[in-house]
């Protein structure tokens, strides 16, 4: 590769955005040109000096809480794919969800997800996003498990797995596909997973199968007549392993 | 509340100061909640950080004439050849404090993308993604971003 065309890559080069191909060919170059090696140099120490001395700027505790008391206590369950509001057209919002709605029709190219799954990642992020992650907030599962039976027709597994470190930090009354469902909420370090427990017209025992939507994870089975779908921002074998706990297996 | 600190960090970098980053995080979360089942994406966090950047622009509508935000920059920093001298060396030196006030020296549409990668380290493709930019020009975009920056710092180290 010549020093000009070397030169004009080396960005995606410092910043890992080109191939493999790519990626050996400009090494070879930068190896043996000391101008472009001085040109990566200066921009893996800007990069350094911009993630060390650059204040991160966090956010006040109070916004969460703000935000929390804006958003809407309860939105509603069996509506989705809400039409667009008119008054939104013409906002910069209306653009990006232009952007959205295209992405929309490329993923619907590819297999369907499955809509069960999408809809307990939804409401797993809107758990969060809504602050509202329990109605009973307690790692006492003698409180959790009356309070959830008591209110559902069901009795899922609510066990404490503190020591195993997975905390359990309450339970929440939620919609999956309609239907009432338990949220038992559990903690692993900062994440939050949320363990969904629903009746499903299909009651047959399903070993646990492992998928990721949207950048979160999730495992689904069924045991005891019952459908566990486990949602989470925690590794995909850190969830299983929660999902054996919960299974009560090793 | 997912990526908060994520999409403030991206806000209060673009709007200058907390209270107007406050809101605008505010009304992106909001949108982001009422439009929560169009999200088909594969990154929530690109996902957010789009509708911050979509809440910014219409905050700038609102409160602002929009003057010296994502105007197209000065000739002079597309074109001049980056100091041969070695400021990896310089770079090092540089402190928060410093680096802050060059940082917001720039223009928004600069900040924006040097926050999105080097703060973020989102790819190319999710850079595109939140500021609607061409995937073939955000390597030109960040390069003219750095190359400004890299300007500011040495005019800078000059003076002082
Ligand atoms: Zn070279």
């Amino acid at each position: 590769m010549n020093h000009d065309r070397a030169k004009m890559l080396l960005p995606a080069y410092a910043d890992r955005q080109t191939g493999p191909l790519r990626r050996f060919l400009l090494g070879r170059h930068i190896a043996r040109c000391p101008s472009c090696l001085a040109e990566l140099e200066t921009m893996h120490a800007m990069r350094t000096a911009m993630r060390i001395n650059l204040p991160m700027h966090r956010a006040p505790p109070s916004l969460a809480m703000r935000i929390g008391t804006a958003l809407p206590r309860e939105a509603p369950p069996s509506i989705r794919w809400r039409p667009m509001r008119s008054g939104m057209a013409g906002s910069a919002l209306a653009g990006g969800l232009a952007g959205i709605a295209l992405t929309v029709a490329v993923t619907q190219l590819s297999p369907q997800p499955d809509t069960l799954i999408a809809d307990v990642v939804s409401d797993h992020v809107r758990s969060l996003m809504a602050d509202h992650l329990t109605d009973v907030a307690t790692s006492d599962r003698h409180t959790v498990k009356p309070w959830l039976s008591d209110r559902l027709d069901l009795s899922p597994v609510v066990k404490d797995f503190a020591i195993e470190g997975y905390p359990l930090a309450g339970g929440r009354l939620d919609y999956v596909k309609g239907h009432r469902a338990a949220a038992i909420v559990y903690r692993r370090d900062k994440h939050v997973i949320n363990l969904f427990a629903f009746v499903s017209d299909d009651r047959s025992e399903l070993a646990p199968r492992q998928l990721a939507l949207n950048g979160f994870n999730v495992v689904r089975w069924r045991m005891d007549g019952l459908s566990y779908v486990a949602v989470s921002d925690v590794e995909a074998s850190q969830l299983l392993a929660f999902a054996r706990l919960v299974m009560g297996g090793p | 509340m997912p990526h908060l600190d994520a999409a403030f960090n991206l806000a209060r970098w673009l709007t200058g100061n907390t209270a107007d980053a406050e809101d605008v995080v505010q009304d992106a979360y909001l949108r982001a909640f009422r439009y929560l089942d169009a999200f088909r994406g594969d990154n929530f966090r690109v996902w957010l950080l789009t509708i911050v950047r979509n809440s910014f622009l219409d905050w700038l509508k609102d409160n602002r004439s929009g003057r010296n935000l994502f105007q197209p920059a000065p000739a002079d920093l597309e074109s001049t050849d980056p100091n041969p001298t070695p400021e990896a060396m310089l770079l090092d030196r540089v402190d928060g404090e410093t680096l802050s006030i060059l940082m917001a020296r720039l223009p928004a549409e600069y900040r924006e993308v040097l926050i999105l990668r080097e703060i973020e380290d989102l790819s190319y493709k999710d850079i595109a993604a939140v500021t609607g930019l061409p995937a073939g020009t955000v390597m030109s975009r960040l390069s003219r971003a750095r190359l400004a920056l890299r300007k500011a710092w040495t005019e800078n180290e000059k003076k002082s």
